[in-house]
């Protein structure tokens, strides 16, 4: 089975993030870049596949040089190869451009499966494997908590508030998966020194047969025309037990909900 | 010159850190809780198990050769891997590493003790040491007589780490007294079962090591590791390994604790405003990190030169006397900062405090290391004015 993994390199969640002053696209020089933790269990869920159906892994991933990192990240816990669309044009791209570039790229190195964390910690659209599995004509089997191929069919749990659904498609297919999907391995010492000798292709915007008018901030069907900071959270509310802290704190969380 | 690591590099440290984060800081209040009640803090069965996760990903055998299952790091990557576990106070190290005399053995003694020590089957522990012979080795008098095919063992040793729980000792005795140091002193493999004792000594942190008793016990001649009456220089490679992972741990220990102390001074406020505007808490905070660095590279380089085959000796000197005083600095600034909080037993930091003044005593105190470098450059065994020559 020919799995391909998307991942992205987003800024770590731990430093604080930034939006460029000129365009307000993210400032991806202002903080360190990860791999989005929920393409580890991405790749983990690819890896698992191929250990137990064979076939071959490839790591995709759109963004500047330094998203190598993450690709080297995904090729040290396993997966056999990689490739890295990079391109100055690509810049300020939206979910949609994004999806558009992807799925160019998917369909020129072939694919029976494609892995995708259900969203990034980034921008949070959560549209990607929507978008590409419509831009690719395959069977969208999103937000996995399990994952079982049998020939050419593909079952899921999708997560659901009530539970889950189980929803079947036939590959090829689109996957994305949340975070109750597996425990990701780390990488092993053997993995990141083999990292190195794994083939890495890069492909710019022209070799990806990418049309112009189609990536790019220009492109982009959405706009970000404003941003602030979060506000500072406010203080909490102290219930005091007089006889009926039971009931009070059952109704505050009933105000807000939860129960 | 170049202080970076390569791509591979950073990746294994940065994998050592979220396995350290992920899988052994979650333990840390359990231990604080156990050792506040008098256990041990950590279960061996639980120590096995995260060791045994982390053999699965290949973390085993850090500086172990390879043909004996081992990653064979290197001086520099053991000493970075050794910042990263030190960052946390749980007693965790990854498994597969053994004591470099143990190589020393011939193959018999490999299979009954290397190997199995490398695998985690059999514990060892070192002992030199005496009531009356501390750095002063030399004057040991752990007297080992010979009686038909056996050595007749009796003596006593103090302060030996790992005696409690080990199952052999590379005990130290004197083989023939004229001679003394000079191919007088032999090295022999003592299974605990040949009939030594061990009594705990409690101490002001959680290092807890042993007094051996040996009291007519008898070890058979092919127990001898090494040569007959070449033991004092076993003794001295085995005190040389890696003295550089003192102060590599201690590098670690270092930067977690400042950076409690940075989060603690951001939110931690008195007269209206963060501690951390003020100068005093700055200062303070400046002091620490400069510290650090400082102490971090000279570790750096101890293993660096370790790595490149040199005489390590005198760069580990430094590194280890500067370590072990920068980390008893940078601990009691840090607890100034949390103040009432931070000597409280509710936060590690009165703990991190006890257990690193034990830098400054053992594997040679600070006194002995400042003779150490003294002497080398007064006698000529070190110059001044090189660069990593």
């Amino acid at each position: 089975m020919n799995i391909v993994v998307c991942v992205k390199q987003v800024p770590d969640t731990a430093t604080e993030r930034k939006l460029r002053s000129d365009d307000n696209t993210l400032d991806r020089d202002a903080a360190d870049g990860v791999v989005n933790e929920l393409d580890e269990y991405a790749v983990e869920e690819a890896l698992r596949l191929k250990e137990a159906h064979g076939g071959e892994v490839t790591v995709l991933t759109m963004g500047p040089d330094k998203a190598a990192d993450t690709i080297r990240k995904a090729l040290a816990m396993g997966a056999d190869k990689a490739v890295h669309l990079v391109d100055d044009a690509l810049h300020g791209s939206d979910a949609l451009s994004t999806s558009y570039a992807m799925a160019q790229t998917l369909k020129k190195i072939g694919f029976d499966l494609v892995i995708l964390g259900s969203e990034s910690t980034d921008a949070r659209t959560g549209v990607l494997a929507a978008m590409l599995a419509e831009r690719l004509g395959v069977a969208q089997l999103t937000l996995a908590n399990k994952v079982e191929v049998e020939g050419s069919a593909v079952t899921i749990q999708r997560v659901t508030d009530y539970g889950y659904d189980k929803v079947q498609g036939s590959l090829p297919a689109v996957i994305s998966v949340v975070e109750k999907i597996n425990e990701p391995r780390y990488p092993s010492f053997k993995g990141i020194m083999a990292a190195k000798k794994k083939p890495v292709q890069k492909l710019g915007a022209a070799e990806a047969e990418l049309a112009a008018d189609q990536i790019g901030l220009g492109a982009a069907w959405s706009e970000v025309t404003e941003a602030a900071a979060a506000p500072p959270r406010a203080a909490g509310t102290v219930v005091k037990d007089e006889g009926d802290g039971g009931v009070k704190t059952a109704d505050f969380l009933s105000s807000k909900k939860f129960i | 010159m170049d202080f970076g690591l390569s791509v591979e590099e950073r990746q294994i440290r940065d994998t050592v850190r979220a396995f350290v984060e992920k899988e052994v800081m979650p333990l840390e209040p359990e231990v604080l809780r156990n050792e506040r009640a008098g256990r041990p803090g950590i279960e061996p069965e639980v120590l096995r198990g995260l060791r045994d996760k982390a053999r699965q990903m290949g973390f085993w055998g850090i500086n172990t050769p390879e043909e004996y299952g081992g990653a064979a790091l290197g001086p520099v990557m053991s000493a970075i891997i050794a910042m990263e576990t030190g960052r946390t106070f749980v007693p965790f190290s990854f498994g597969g590493s053994a004591d470099n005399i143990l190589y020393a053995g011939n193959e018999e003694q490999k299979r009954r003790y290397l190997i199995p020590t490398i695998e985690g089957e059999r514990r060892s522990c070192f002992a030199i040491t005496e009531p009356g012979a501390g750095s002063d080795a030399r004057n040991i008098r752990t007297r080992a007589v010979k009686d038909g095919g056996e050595w007749v063992i009796n003596g006593e040793k103090t302060f030996i780490t790992g005696g409690n729980e080990a199952d052999f000792v590379m005990v130290f005795a004197v083989t023939d007294p004229e001679k003394g140091a000079n191919g007088g002193v032999t090295c022999f493999l003592v299974d605990r079962d040949m009939g030594w004792k061990s009594e705990p000594i409690p101490t002001m942190g959680q290092w807890g090591p042993a007094s051996l008793v040996f009291e007519d016990v008898r070890v058979p001649e092919e127990n001898i590791l090494g040569e007959l009456g070449q033991g004092f220089q076993l003794a001295m490679q085995w005190i040389g390994q890696g003295r550089y992972m003192i102060p590599a741990r201690a590098v670690g220990a270092a930067e977690r604790l400042l950076q409690m102390a940075i989060d603690y001074a951001k939110i931690r406020k008195s007269m209206g405003r963060p501690i951390a505007e003020y100068q005093a808490i700055q200062w303070m905070i400046a002091d620490s990190q400069v510290e650090i660095e400082a102490a971090k590279w000279l570790t750096l380089n101890a293993a660096w030169q370790v790595q490149q085959g040199r005489d390590a000796r005198h760069a580990a000197s430094i590194a280890k006397l500067n370590g072990a005083i920068m980390a008893n600095q940078v601990v009691d600034r840090v607890m100034q900062i949390h103040g009432g909080m931070g000597y409280t037993k509710e936060l590690p930091i009165e703990r991190w405090y006890r257990e690193l003044r034990l830098l400054r005593i053992f594997e040679g105190t600070d006194e002995i290391q400042r003779r150490t470098i003294a002497r080398n450059l007064l006698r000529g065994h070190a110059r001044l004015g090189t660069i990593g020559e």
